[in-house]
């Protein structure tokens, strides 16, 4: 072998090596490094303070409802857009010119831009004036605070989300229940299964792969929850709808509190890093790969 | 994240191409200037300098205005100027882009900002600049003062300055049977509000629980803040508590609409100009917009002092001016022209007209132009006269934080009735102690 074409593979993937690394994991080890620090970003004197800055998180009462809150939006949001979507794709999973439609129309949300989603729904969500009020009272039910209140904040934006994600994750789905052998549901049809026999037979496991990509994405993405909530809460009311990107996002760039930004920012890559891994260790087992 | 990044670039690489396009515009610009045989000098080159502002419609046209003027009075300074959304998104960008190296020249701060920046070395010394252009420092307002010195040293100049003033709907105030002055004092204030509220179709007051109106509301019951000696909170007295108690009680007999979601402040507008509100406290900078929307609506516009409780009391607002440190001093010296242009009588004048901001000094409110108005818009000397009763914002560098930690404190007790107002202020107090002790 020469020398080349033992180099070769790494020249050719040295360009994107060395973005990555500039972009993606230079900063994630300077934030690390930040949060040790007293920091303003401006001053050159970076004072170090070791640990203080995660042991005055995880005093701050705030910090810990900023926690909870993202775990709830996320298993929320999450959970109710994987299976509204699932239902949805063995709905729409058939031939004929309104099923296209009415796919197009679900998916229609995911490539509006998240900003004018959120003011639209904050329209709507007027808790004086908006349409859902409206329509609310014209069935004879009791208006919402939607936004107004602690209460309902934080499912007023999981709605948002789960109408935003439903349609990607529908069409996966459906390319995921496209992609499973006819000839499987001919053979449960020949024994004469029942339809819920069959799905948690044969439907669900074979889309397992689908369902665990989806999950993973769903998980990280709302986990990051930012655009919907800078745009249509700010954190509030009292708190209620603050999430850990829109945590560090206020404090690092509002309050000019580098360090302590960069330690909740250390918080949400252990709690990022720690659930993918636990989902590929304990889902990898179940998931079936044909 | 990944979003933030790439509209960071974006914007990057628009300022950077729309750096590009000046350059050579001003290049053809000086061509014939320099082509000319009467200059002696060799061809002299302007310098560029770039100005950030917040807000839009008039007081964005404003801005705008006032740039164009400026660089067509003079060939030495090219000044470009960037709308940067509110104040909050203009201080956050300027420290990034101070960060990077690349902040602008000349920026506002709002006026609670100043020490922050000051004392984070952002911003420069101007203490040189104004003994160097023997400025006389007497003429601007010193009511408006408060927030421009930090450490004994000058940071910042009066520019958009304002007060919090109440808008009135005189008709409707008119049809209720009530003295289309205004209310004078608070119990004025919940009476006027009581007999203004129709149910289900208006309310007396709406308004968002904001800490600029909280100060002014604390002022207004004698009380402060901040401790003399920056240490502790000093809004947990009775000065501090009344107001929030006020507020309750209003909100509870259906009188005052207090809007709890992000966009308050937006909706206690809409319902003013709507007519679904017939008071409003906001800036005096809504003046002259407030003025068009009472013409389009068809009712009569009012102002007075927003109500006193033991005295009249505001806090004054808007923006200083601040020149950015560590600046070469060919640049310096063009933003100082630029910030001793902006701050001056003649510019003042413009802009208070334009907007409904406040002159910022004194030769301005005694000038004829200044005086006509009054005389012809009586509506503009309200905030003026109640500068005799303004005073700064607090400026300590912990100070954002602890408004915002006052305002969700204050909104627990407003969303949960189970919480007082003692409660509420007393908690808010103890989070600003241990902020202000470290």
């Amino acid at each position: 072998m020469t020398l080349w074409s033992r180099l070769r593979p790494y020249v050719m993937v040295a360009p994107s090596i060395a973005i990555f690394s500039i972009f993606f994991i230079y900063p994630i080890f300077y934030m690390i490094y930040l949060s040790f620090f007293n920091w303003d970003f401006i001053n050159p004197v970076k004072e170090f303070v070791g640990l203080d800055n995660f042991t005055e998180l995880f005093r701050n009462n705030e910090f810990l409802q900023v926690l909870s809150n993202t775990l709830n939006y996320t298993l929320l949001t999450v959970s109710l857009s994987i299976v509204i979507s699932l239902f949805l794709a063995i709905w729409l999973n058939r031939e004929g010119t309104w099923y296209g439609i009415v796919q197009g129309a679900l998916f229609s949300p995911h490539i509006i831009s998240l900003v004018s989603v959120s003011l639209v729904w904050m329209w709507l969500m007027d808790p004086q004036f908006g349409l859902l009020n409206w329509l609310l009272q014209l069935v004879g039910l009791p208006k919402l605070e939607w936004l107004s209140s602690p209460d309902s904040s934080l499912l007023s934006l999981v709605l948002v989300a789960v109408w935003k994600g439903v349609g990607y994750n529908a069409l996966i789905f459906i390319a995921g229940l496209q992609s499973i052998p006819k000839d499987m549901y001919e053979a449960s049809a020949l024994d004469e299964a029942n339809r819920l026999r069959t799905f948690y037979k044969i439907t669900l496991p074979m889309l397992s792969p689908t369902l665990f990509f989806l999950i993973i994405i769903n998980l990280i993405s709302s986990f990051q929850v930012f655009e919907t909530i800078a745009i249509m809460t700010k954190g509030g009311p009292v708190n209620s709808t603050n999430t850990l990107v829109f945590y560090i996002y206020e404090y690092g760039f509002r309050y000019f509190k580098i360090g302590y930004a960069s330690a909740a920012g250390v918080v949400l890559l252990v709690v990022v890093g720690l659930l993918t891994l636990v989902y590929f260790k304990l889902l990898s087992r179940k998931v079936h790969y044909q | 994240m990944k979003k933030i990044a790439s509209v960071l670039l974006a914007t990057t690489l628009a300022l950077s191409l729309a750096a590009c396009g000046n350059t050579t515009s001003n290049a053809s610009n000086d061509a014939p200037a320099s082509g000319s045989a009467s200059t002696p000098a060799p061809e002299k080159k302007k310098v560029e300098i770039t100005y950030w502002y917040s807000w839009g419609d008039k007081i964005g046209e404003n801005n705008e205005n006032l740039v164009k003027m400026f660089n067509e009075s003079q060939d030495e300074v090219v000044v470009k100027a960037e709308y940067q959304g509110t104040y909050d998104d203009q201080h956050s960008k300027a420290q990034a882009a101070f960060a990077a190296g690349n902040a602008p020249e000349v920026w506002q701060n709002e006026i609670s900002s100043v020490g922050v920046f000051a004392k984070s070395g952002m911003t420069e010394d101007l203490t040189p600049f104004v003994e160097k252009a023997n400025l006389d420092m007497k003429d601007f307002i010193p009511g408006l003062m408060g927030n421009s010195y930090v450490d004994g040293k000058l940071y910042a100049l009066p520019y958009l300055r304002s007060t919090p003033i109440l808008y009135l709907n005189r008709t409707l105030l008119k049809e209720a049977g009530l003295d289309p002055a205004g209310p004078k004092n608070w119990a004025e204030f919940e009476e006027y509000a009581r007999k203004l509220t129709v149910k289900d179709k208006r309310f007396g007051i709406t308004m968002p629980v904001d800490i600029w109106t909280y100060e002014a509301f604390v002022r207004q019951s004698g009380g402060t803040m901040i401790s003399e000696d920056n240490k502790t909170a000093a809004f947990n007295t009775a000065a501090g508590i009344d107001p929030v108690k006020l507020w309750l009680k209003m909100k509870k007999e259906g009188t005052m609409n207090i809007v709890t979601t992000d966009d308050a402040g937006t909706q206690a507008k809409t319902d003013f100009h709507n007519q679904r509100s017939a008071m409003q406290f906001a800036s005096t900078a809504d003046l002259t917009k407030n003025m068009i929307v009472a013409e389009e609506q068809g009712f009569e516009l009012g102002t007075s002092f927003m109500p006193a409780n033991t005295t009249f009391g505001v806090p004054t607002g808007g923006c200083n001016l601040v020149m950015s440190a560590k600046l070469s001093p060919e640049k310096q010296e063009a933003a100082w022209k630029f910030i001793q242009w902006m701050t001056s009588k003649e510019q003042t004048i413009y802009a208070s007209s334009f907007t409904g901001y406040l002159p910022s000094r004194v030769s301005a409110v005694e000038s004829d132009e200044m005086k006509k108005l009054y005389e012809e818009k009586p509506l503009f000397k309200v905030a003026v006269d109640q500068l005799a009763y303004a005073g700064p914002r607090p400026m300590q560098k912990a100070y954002p934080e602890i408004a915002k930690i006052l305002k969700d404190e204050i909104l627990r007790s407003v969303v949960d009735s189970s919480v007082t107002a003692e409660a509420a202020i007393a908690e808010a107090a103890k989070k600003a102690d241990a902020l202000l002790s470290k």
